[in-house]
């Protein structure tokens, strides 16, 4: 304690580094999330044993969540610069349907999977331009982008529901490697490639630098304009990925009116995860084990004969106590103590704390003395008498200064109403 | 003293309401020469009609693009108080219709305060807050409707002429929506709670500073924004004399893009109740149109989302020809 | 009735676990001119705030004439005549004059409604004797830094302040704007208001002040009578020891032209901008705030590009479109604004270093942590940064550490031109001295370092060669030997006022 309130810091060797701590990484987000999927699996467990171990209930639960993987991995890189993109369900069906008219027009499954993901790109092109070069918020952009690139299917296809899918669609939907689904190896694998592009490449430190500061970046030599369009390229590439996982889910087939509500999905999931919305902050590993507990949930709900509406409701929730969960510290909590507790007197709010720690300290030592050998019963209880002597001495003194200062603190405000009044 | 010498003229052809009326105009030429049926007394009035919610609905979130935030739940506080005042209509048919638009404004006004909490008093970033509100709220609105439609029949003379009945020949809609303008006038001109609006979309810092309590402004904005949000759910519904859950989907586009065609500054400071009520409009003659022309409704989406981003981009262009023009004069001095 | 019309006993002020004021005091007379100075961080700011009432102090007392007051908020401090102009001025840059200056205090009816005829009137009436070009009706955004103050002096009169607190309101003005601002606060002193004057300016302080009273570290230090306390004891009293030397000696020697810019202009901005700078030597840009020297830097950095002229670097001509192009060619940027411009204060110190140039801890496509971690101590403990760790951010130190953090981001780049726009802005005397003697070892080693300053003992006491821009123009060019602070300000200001008679 006494070398930190040293306000002379010394020259440092600076190359002394802190060492891992376990007690650190345990509770960190990503380890709380880990606690989290394991709650709901234990729960699961518990109220459907049946079901649980039967066959199969597992790798349905996960592949049932992995139809927004891929947009879940682009998003994080989206927030982590500051930017939202809300136009990532849109641009999913737009790319689906790219794939769909080729493969109705008899062109080849490569082909058809090939202007998938270009026709993804080329609309993250488009909302990359618009907020990189333009200047554009990227809420207004991608709201309307989310407007235009449904309404150019709806044009395109109308009531139609295209039908001619690659066949490989649905067996990264709905297969099984070994016991565990393919989806989820393919996510996990583009869960690192993410890792290492986020974390580990100069790209990824240079969306931490623009997603932190980004007029810093500028000055630091960082093109800035470009390092954004590439996000929203490679965000509307993982949409028409996505696509693929997403159309083989629904079994091959795709319509103007599907997937409303996966960005919002996706958003919840990266915030979930801990990627902040203001930018630069979060990692991938988090949203990885988000996008499982989305899906144990959602599927959790499902058994629970919570309709799909319902879910919207929970999600909503999750988004905002999400959000929500990094406001609630121990400053704020203070915060509100000092404002009700304390009448928002600081000289009381100081006395209590004060006080506080001198009764922890005298009662640490009563316990102390409990557990001591050495002593007699006599001197024993003496001593711990005289402790709580002091406790109660104490408290008491706590007590009627707070009464004098509060009682002060309101003769002055009234003092000072008749002040103003009286101008 | 050049600057003030300025004709008034030019005042007004430079001002950016100027290029919108010139742009409305335009619209209604060339809608004038497609379907000349468009203007008789009673096309217009029902195109103004049935589009009024939209005026509503821009006039609440202009409030809030102001604050420098965004409100896009206002599609399902619309449709969270449309099923609900419905559901009690019906199921209580004998109640006088202004309950219903008391009541309207009260759940309006929930959903507004709740969003305000989040982003006033947790500081929530406001896209994401009303993104996850937006959800709820249509989750609740689902959960209300139990998935049930109403229809005319089901509706009390009571509650629809809050929409339909005609007062000196213009529907009653109409006439919410001229007093919700001029009250809106009114209060961000005219009082300090709306001004105090202004201020804190224009710098935060100095809001505080002046003492200013930043969270009860956006509060009050997002609650007033949530508030007509609600009264447009039930004059929806009084209009078309049929809810369902799914009614105001995607609603707050159509405000936003109203907003932003009115010249709202969508980074907060910047905006006047005149140049929204200019977009609303423009907007109202562009669906009008698309409705009026077969085979055009598949286009809606897409024209209304290149209408934003058209709208956003000149807004852009403008200001930066405007920032070269400012440069220009400057370089005259050195 | 007290001698004094406020007075500050004991004032404790804290935020969490810093100690922001400690028992400060202080003594206000009626009608006087009283300067507040103190380095950065002494706890003025917060001192403001109290007395204003944003910060309620934890303990200590506030007495207004003679009678205990206590602040719950600025509307309260307002109606007992307190004003306050801050450092970075506080206007609504979107509204309007009249609505900046009658912010919070608008005449309205009984229902609330505001009577915008009668507030144009009346801000007219404030605004007219202070100046008479400005147009109340025009957002506050088309003004300049000095007629924003004004307007922000007119606000305090027209809540009838008493007592007028001023907070360095003459950092970003010129020298002219500076002396009508005397004027004005001189006036306002006869008309009985009391006035608090903070300054970093011992000109302000000789020209304005009665009386001068010192912060240091947050604590009181002192308060003097002007006319009886010397400049070199202030100083002694504000960095609490004496400073013999304010320059560290130099030692570089002078080469060949790095280089040259020849007749730059940028619209808007500057025009027929030339200068040159050598191996190990240190030229200063000097001239007014908005003179153009910030920006004649900015497009040698590449953040803006010039209309015409050209940029010779070891006599070729070379091309800068965007700093990425000045820090291949060797160019760096020590920004004006560290806070927005330099640092990412989220991230680890060591971040901060490699961000400028990461090129060079690539190994197999990957960053290698390590190596960047090491090559950041390395430049760290060269410059003497006082951090805890490596990985700390750098909002965890202070301003003068934050510079050097900056510092060694440029040097982590391969450099041959240093621009360092106002090194110094924002830092305490003591740690001043540590960064000219980084400069000076800098040019040692064979740099070249332009120097953007608006301190005039600095220039003098640094700079090998001065440049001294006026209105977007080279005003005049001058070795620093034989130069004389008159001279530079002759230069920078001469034709300034030639103009303005013509419009």
């Amino acid at each position: 304690m006494s070398g930190e309130k040293n306000t002379n810091v010394p020259v440092r060797d600076l190359s002394v580094k802190q060492g891992f701590k376990l007690s650190k990484f345990l509770v960190s987000w990503e380890m709380v999330l880990i606690y989290i999927l394991l709650l709901i699996n234990v729960v699961l467990m518990v109220s459907r044993t049946n079901l649980y171990f039967s066959p199969g209930t597992i790798q349905a639960i996960i592949q049932s969540g992995m139809d927004v993987c891929p947009l879940v991995l682009g998003m994080i890189l989206i927030l982590m610069l500051g930017d939202i993109d809300v136009s990532v369900a849109s641009t999913m069906i737009f790319a689906s349907m790219a794939t769909g008219l080729c493969c109705q027009a008899g062109m080849s499954a490569f082909v058809g999977v090939i202007v998938g993901i270009a026709a993804g790109a080329l609309c993250g092109l488009f909302n990359g331009y618009f907020v990189a070069y333009v200047e554009m918020p990227a809420v207004i952009v991608t709201i309307a982008t989310s407007m235009l690139f449904r309404g150019i299917v709806k044009i395109i296809l109308d009531v139609n529901v295209l039908k001619q899918f690659p066949s490989f669609y649905t067996t990264v939907a709905w297969t099984n490697i070994a016991g565990i689904p393919l989806s989820l190896i393919l996510f996990l694998v583009m869960g690192a490639v993410f890792v290492f592009l986020l974390q580990k490449s100069r790209f990824g430190r240079k969306l931490y630098i623009i997603g932190n500061n980004a007029t810093c970046a500028q000055y630091s030599g960082i093109d800035v304009r470009k390092t954004k369009l590439i996000v929203f390229v490679l965000m509307g590439v993982m949409c028409g990925v996505a696509s693929i996982f997403f159309v083989g889910r629904m079994g091959g087939s795709v319509s103007s009116t599907m997937g409303t509500g996966y960005e919002m999905t996706a958003i919840a999931i990266c915030v979930l995860g801990g990627v902040s919305t203001n930018g630069g902050k979060g990692k991938v590993y988090g949203p990885i084990i988000a996008t499982l507990i989305m899906a144990f949930l959602t599927y959790t709900l499902g058994l629970l004969e919570v309709d799909a509406n319902t879910r919207k409701i929970v999600t909503g929730f999750i988004l905002i106590i999400a959000v929500l969960i990094p406001n609630v510290n121990r400053q704020l909590i203070a915060n509100l103590k000092l404002k009700f507790v304390y009448k928002g007197n600081k000289n009381v709010e100081a006395l209590n704390i004060k006080t506080a720690a001198e009764v922890k300290a005298l009662k640490a030592t009563i316990d102390e003395t409990k557990k001591d050998s050495a002593m007699n019963d006599a001197d024993k209880s003496a001593k711990i008498k005289k402790c709580e002597d002091k406790i109660a001495a104490l408290q008491k003194k706590c007590k009627e200064q707070t009464e004098i200062w509060l009682r002060e603190q309101k003769e002055d405000e009234r003092k000072a109403k008749e002040r103003f009044a009286a101008k | 003293m050049r600057t003030n010498n300025k004709s008034t003229l030019s005042k007004i052809t430079e001002s950016r309401n100027f290029g919108l009326v010139l742009g409305l105009i335009v619209l209604l030429i060339v809608a004038a020469i497609i379907t000349p049926s468009m203007y008789s007394l009673n096309s217009i009035l029902n195109m103004l009609q049935n589009n009024a919610v939209y005026g509503l609905l821009a006039i609440g979130e202009m409030m809030v693009i102001i604050t420098a935030g965004i409100d896009i739940s206002i599609g399902a506080t619309l449709s969270l108080t449309g099923v609900i005042c419905c559901r009690l209509m019906a199921e209580n048919p004998g109640v006088p219709g202004i309950v219903w638009l008391v009541l309207s404004l009260v759940i309006g006004a929930l959903c507004g305060a709740f969003n305000g909490l989040l982003v006033g008093y947790f500081k929530m970033v406001p896209m994401i807050a009303t993104l996850g509100t937006m959800y709820i709220f249509r989750g609740f609105s689902f959960l209300f409707s139990g998935g049930e439609w109403w229809f005319p029949h089901q509706f009390t003379e009571g509650y629809m002429a809050f929409a339909t009945k005609k007062i000196l020949g213009i529907p009653s809609i109409l006439w919410i929506l001229i007093i919700v303008f001029v009250l809106a006038i009114l209060f961000l001109g005219y009082t300090s709670k709306g001004r105090r609006i202004y201020a804190i979309g224009t710098n935060q810092e100095s809001a505080q500073v002046a003492g200013i309590k930043q969270p009860r402004v956006v509060f009050l904005a997002m609650t007033l924004c949530g508030m007509l949000a609600g009264l447009s759910g039930m004059l929806y519904t009084a209009n078309y004399a049929t809810c369902s859950y799914m009614i105001g989907d995607a609603y707050e586009m159509t405000a936003i893009a109203i907003c932003i065609l009115g010249g709202v500054s969508i980074v907060g400071g910047k905006g006047k109740v005149d140049g929204v009520i200019i977009g609303f409009l423009m907007m109202s003659v562009i669906t009008y149109f698309i409705s009026l022309l077969p085979g055009l409704s598949v286009w809606s989406d897409a024209i209304q989302g290149a209408i934003i981003i058209a709208a956003v981009a000149l807004n852009k262009f403008t200001e930066r020809s405007a920032e070269k023009r400012a440069l220009k004069e400057r370089s005259a001095l050195i | 009735m007290s001698e004094y019309i406020l007075e500050l006993k004991d004032v404790v002020k804290t935020f969490g676990g810093v100690t922001a004021l400690n028992g400060v005091h202080f003594q206000l007379k009626q009608g006087e001119i009283h300067a507040l100075m103190g380095e950065n961080g002494a706890g003025k700011s917060t001192f403001i705030k109290v007395i204003t009432g944003v910060h309620q102090p934890d303990s200590g007392l506030m007495l207004l004439e003679g009678e205990k007051i206590t602040l719950r908020s600025t509307e309260d401090s307002a109606k007992l005549g307190i004003a306050a102009i801050y450092q970075h001025v506080t206007a609504f840059p979107d509204l309007s004059v009249t609505e900046n200056i009658f912010m919070g205090q608008e005449i309205k009816n009984k229902l609330g409604i505001y009577n915008w005829k009668l507030m144009t009137k009346r801000a007219k009436e404030l605004i007219e004797p202070l100046s008479k070009n400005i147009d109340v009706s025009k957002p506050m955004s088309t003004l300049s830094v000095a007629q924003q103050q004004l307007v922000e002096i007119a606000k305090a009169l027209s809540r009838d302040a008493r007592i007028l607190i001023m907070d360095e309101p003459t950092a970003s003005l010129s020298r002219r704007e500076c002396e009508e601002l005397y004027q004005i606060a001189e006036r306002l002193r006869d008309e009985g208001v009391s006035i608090i004057f903070i300054t970093h300016k011992f000109e302000d302080m000789y020209r304005l002040a009665t009386r001068v009273t010192v912060f240091r570290d947050s604590q009181y230090i002192g308060c003097w009578d002007v006319d009886k306390i010397s400049n070199q004891k202030l100083i002694g009293e504000m960095v609490g020891r004496e400073l013999t030397q304010m320059y560290p000696p130099k030692h570089a020697k002078i080469g060949d032209v790095v280089m040259k810019v020849n007749n730059i202009s940028k619209e808007g901005y500057f025009k027929d901008v030339s200068f040159d700078v050598r191996k190990g030597e240190i030229l200063a840009l000097t001239g007014l705030v908005g003179a153009g020297r910030t920006e004649v830097c900015q497009n040698i950095f590449g953040i803006m590009t010039p209309d015409s002229g050209s940029i010779e670097l070891e006599g070729k001509e070379v091309k800068i479109k965007s700093p990425i192009d000045a820090l291949k060619l060797g160019i760096g940027l020590l920004p004006e604004d560290r806070q927005t411009q330099g640092l990412i204060n989220e991230l680890p110190i060591y971040q901060n270093v490699t961000s400028a140039d990461m090129s060079k801890f690539i190994k197999a496509g990957k960053l290698d942590e390590s190596a960047e971690e090491a090559k950041a101590i390395e430049l760290c403990q060269k410059i003497q940064l006082k951090a805890k760790d490596i990985s700390a951010p750098p909002s965890s130190l202070s301003g003068g550490n934050q510079q050097k953090v900056v510092f060694a981001k440029l040097l982590n780049c391969d450099l041959k031109v240093l621009i360092l726009d106002e090194p110094t802005k924002g830092i305490d005397v003591g740690a001043k001295y540590s960064i000219y003697e980084i400069m000076n070892e800098l040019t040692a080693n064979g740099y070249a370092i332009i120097m953007v300053s608006s301190e005039m003992p600095e220039v003098l006491g640094m700079a090998d060669r001065i440049v001294v821009m006026r209105n977007g123009r080279v005003a005049g060019q001058f070795d620093t030997e034989g130069t004389t602070q008159e001279m530079i300000l002759e230069a920078s200001l001469k034709q300034e006022d030639g103009r303005e008679s013509e419009s």
